[in-house]
């Protein structure tokens, strides 16, 4: 049984989380323009930082894996480590929360959640790093890989799922790659840890014996217990508690700046449209027609 | 990103400090060409290279006639068997390559890769093969092009931190111009002038807002840092690639890499091209819907889908939907409500001979993975929406009206058909 490998020494693992809008329907709210309204919409653990939290915990009905989640954000952001530590059981939440972190672009932010991570290294160094594929509203997917590069771990992007051998301390993943005008492969990789990973949207993991699954319900009982007292398990940090230089973090440790934001002007247009009323058969019939003309033959194989 | 900084004030009335000035032309020299991160399989080149190819030549002819004819385009190459890649990049646009030939780099793997093209942007001897008056002053290149895919978009994170400077990413836009820049941390609020700097333009997640992003060294003498490359991501299926031609010249710039043996323990075991269970290209008609589905999400998708089975069209959904917004049973929204079928810029790119887009507003990042289809229609309330300008029939109606009489009528000529045959 796989469990019984916890004889060697425990994995440690961090996840990497973020607070972000709520896109959910009565949650959400835009602008007439389609824009977001951020002011009206809510935030919470964000869905592909929820993926990377499951796959920690993986790790831990796996390999008895202890974990630790860590944001960087406001106060508020707190309660996307509640709803981490509900996920994975987590054993420890940290925030990162200064208002010099804020106006951060993607390194600086790395900058902080490296320093946060390295703090996690005693008793033991961190073994596994998991981040999301992206985050909902930011959407560059840059954070991960800048943190991973910081920490000098070996980077495994797309993610889909991973074992551990851990007497020999090395971690193979199957990864998805996807590439403009070719055929999408599944890669198998192995790397010695520690690794960081970013971990694939299509991520689901497979408890897949009776002791696992066991061990699933166990852990996700104490989760909850847990997560009710999250209090006790977080550790807040601001700038001074990380020893983060302020050169390197928020606004001055930023290489990049928003220069201007401006709508999107209306693209030329491309065709034509033939409008109809929906609610004329007539009409209908003879869109109905054209679909038929196009699609040809296809329809009746 | 930086979401909220104080935007700068671009006046040009002010005096641009002259300390800035005469310090600009000494940074300046450290910094030279456009190197670009090609992507290729098995030495054929992904289409985005080819695309990024013609975008830094159309911008560098601009730049070689503005301020200097000796900066160049560079294409940076890892593989094996590469030879005629690198030939045909000269053809696309490239006026030299660094080709860097080891069996190690035949799969791209993130950790050597890095490595290998860090030491390629911090190489003299490149830059001296590639022009020789710039030679003793490079430090590493100006500017800076990935692909924003599975691979790139990781490997300019970690490249452009080995590098210390900054990215943005999923550009659809760039422009190279002279900025008169005021800004609280940069430039500590004084108006100064940065020069030859690239506007990176990149839609938001919405679609409907341009965010322009610039790398900026800081030039505040209290934070005083220089970043370059100025660095992006590139949207693969925006930039238009050159027409090739073979009689274009350049030169071809071998390079040996410094591999450390520990790096050689991540290993590529085994690779398998996989089908994706969302199959756009076999079908000859791709439905999709977006947030006009929300007054009956479940409803709404169940004569979606009845519309798409008598047609035989595979199902497509704009970028919110893979958001989840709308409470769904499970097994629609593991099906429906899914990141796979996205269709646009953060998707996959269709072509189908016919599109029908339901209830889709049409923002630009949707438009550009749907705008080659052969025949669109699409179904939607609003006649205001940017669809209308991209499709052929414009159905106004409610989907929930529209779409049973559409498959009434469907199915009515299609018996009709049948009983003709």
């Amino acid at each position: 049984m796989e469990i019984a490998e916890s004889m060697a020494p425990p994995l440690n693992i961090a996840v990497i989380v973020k607070l972000e809008p709520d896109f959910s329907e009565g949650n959400v709210s835009y602008n007439s323009d389609g824009t977001l309204n951020r002011a009206e919409t809510k935030s919470i653990l964000g869905p592909h930082s929820a993926i990377a939290t499951a796959a920690a915990f993986y790790a831990k009905v796996k390999y008895g894996a202890v974990i630790s989640i860590a944001t960087m954000g406001p106060p508020i952001a707190e309660s996307a480590l509640q709803r981490a530590q509900l996920i994975s059981d987590a054993e420890t939440l940290h925030l990162y929360s200064d208002r010099i972190f804020s106006g951060a672009d993607t390194l600086a932010t790395a900058e902080v959640l490296k320093t946060g991570i390295k703090k996690m290294e005693d008793p033991g160094t961190v073994d596994i790093v998991f981040s999301g594929h992206r985050a909902s509203d930011g959407e560059t997917g840059q954070t991960g890989p800048q943190t991973a590069w910081k920490l000098r771990y070996t980077f495994l992007g797309n993610v889909i799922s991973y074992n551990i051998d851990m007497k020999k301390r090395i971690l193979t993943a199957k990864r998805l790659i996807t590439l403009q005008g070719t055929p999408d492969v599944i890669e198998e990789i192995e790397a010695p840890l520690p690794v960081f990973i970013t971990v694939d949207p299509s991520y689901k993991s497979v408890f897949n014996t009776v002791s696992l699954r066991l061990a699933s319900v166990k852990y996700q009982k104490e989760a909850e217990q847990r997560a009710q007292n999250y209090k006790n398990y977080l550790k807040i940090f601001n700038a001074q508690q990380l020893g983060v230089d302020s050169k390197f973090v928020g606004l001055p440790g930023s290489p990049t700046i928003v220069y201007k934001v401006e709508r999107i002007p209306k693209a030329r247009a491309n065709r034509r449209a033939e409008v109809i009323d929906g609610s004329d058969r007539q009409q209908l019939r003879m869109a109905a027609e054209k679909i038929h003309e196009i699609v040809g033959r296809v329809v009746n194989q | 990103m930086a979401a909220s900084t104080t935007l700068p004030n671009t006046k040009t009335t002010a005096r641009i400090s002259e300390n800035a000035s005469n310090s600009t032309n000494q940074r300046e020299s450290s910094y030279r060409h456009l190197y670009i991160v090609v992507e290729h399989q098995d030495g054929k080149p992904i289409p985005v290279t080819l695309e990024m190819l013609g975008e830094a030549r159309r911008l560098m002819d601009n730049f070689n006639g503005r301020y200097s004819s000796s900066e160049k385009v560079v294409a940076v190459v890892l593989g094996n068997n590469i030879k005629k890649l690198c030939e045909e990049l000269i053809y696309y646009g490239a006026d030299a390559v660094i080709s860097v030939e080891n069996p190690n780099l035949q799969y791209p793997i993130n950790l050597i890769d890095t490595k290998v093209i860090s030491q390629v942007a911090r190489d003299k001897i490149c830059a001296s093969k590639i022009s020789p008056e710039y030679s003793e002053e490079f430090k590493k290149p100006r500017y800076m092009f990935f692909s924003a895919d599975n691979i790139g978009r990781h490997l300019s994170a970690t490249v452009l931190t080995e590098l210390e400077s900054g990215l943005a990413s999923d550009i659809n836009k760039l422009v190279i111009e002279d900025l008169e820049i005021k800004h609280e941390h940069k430039t500590k609020g004084q108006l100064v002038r940065y020069e030859k700097t690239l506007e990176m333009y990149r839609p938001d997640f919405s679609g409907f807002l341009w965010t322009t992003i610039l790398c900026l060294d800081n030039r505040n003498p209290a934070i005083q840092r220089e970043y370059h490359p100025q660095a992006c991501s590139i949207i693969p299926g925006v930039f238009a690639p050159l027409q090739r031609d073979p009689e274009r010249k350049g030169v071809i710039v071998d390079f040996n890499p410094e591999l450390e043996q520990a790096d050689k323990a991540v290993k590529v075991l085994n690779r398998q091209v996989t089908k994706s269970p969302v199959d756009f290209d076999s079908h000859k008609a791709v439905i999709s819907f977006g947030r006009g589905i929300k007054d009956a999400p479940e409803d709404n998708i169940k004569l979606i889908v009845q519309l798409a089975n008598e047609l035989n069209a595979e199902i497509g959904v704009s970028l919110p939907i893979s958001k989840k917004p709308y409470s769904v049973s499970e097994p629609v929204s593991s099906l429906y409500l899914n990141p796979d079928r996205v269709i646009g810029t953060s998707g996959r790119k269709v072509a189908p001979a016919l599109y029908v887009a339901i209830g889709v507003s049409g923002a630009m990042q949707h438009i550009a993975g749907m705008k080659e289809s052969g025949f669109v229609i699409a179904i939607n309330a609003d006649t205001d929406s940017p669809i209308k300008d991209e499709c052929d029939i414009f159905i106004k109606g409610r989907m929930e009206d529209v779409l049973p009489s559409l498959i009434e009528e469907l199915k009515k000529q299609k018996q009709a058909m049948e009983v003709h045959e």
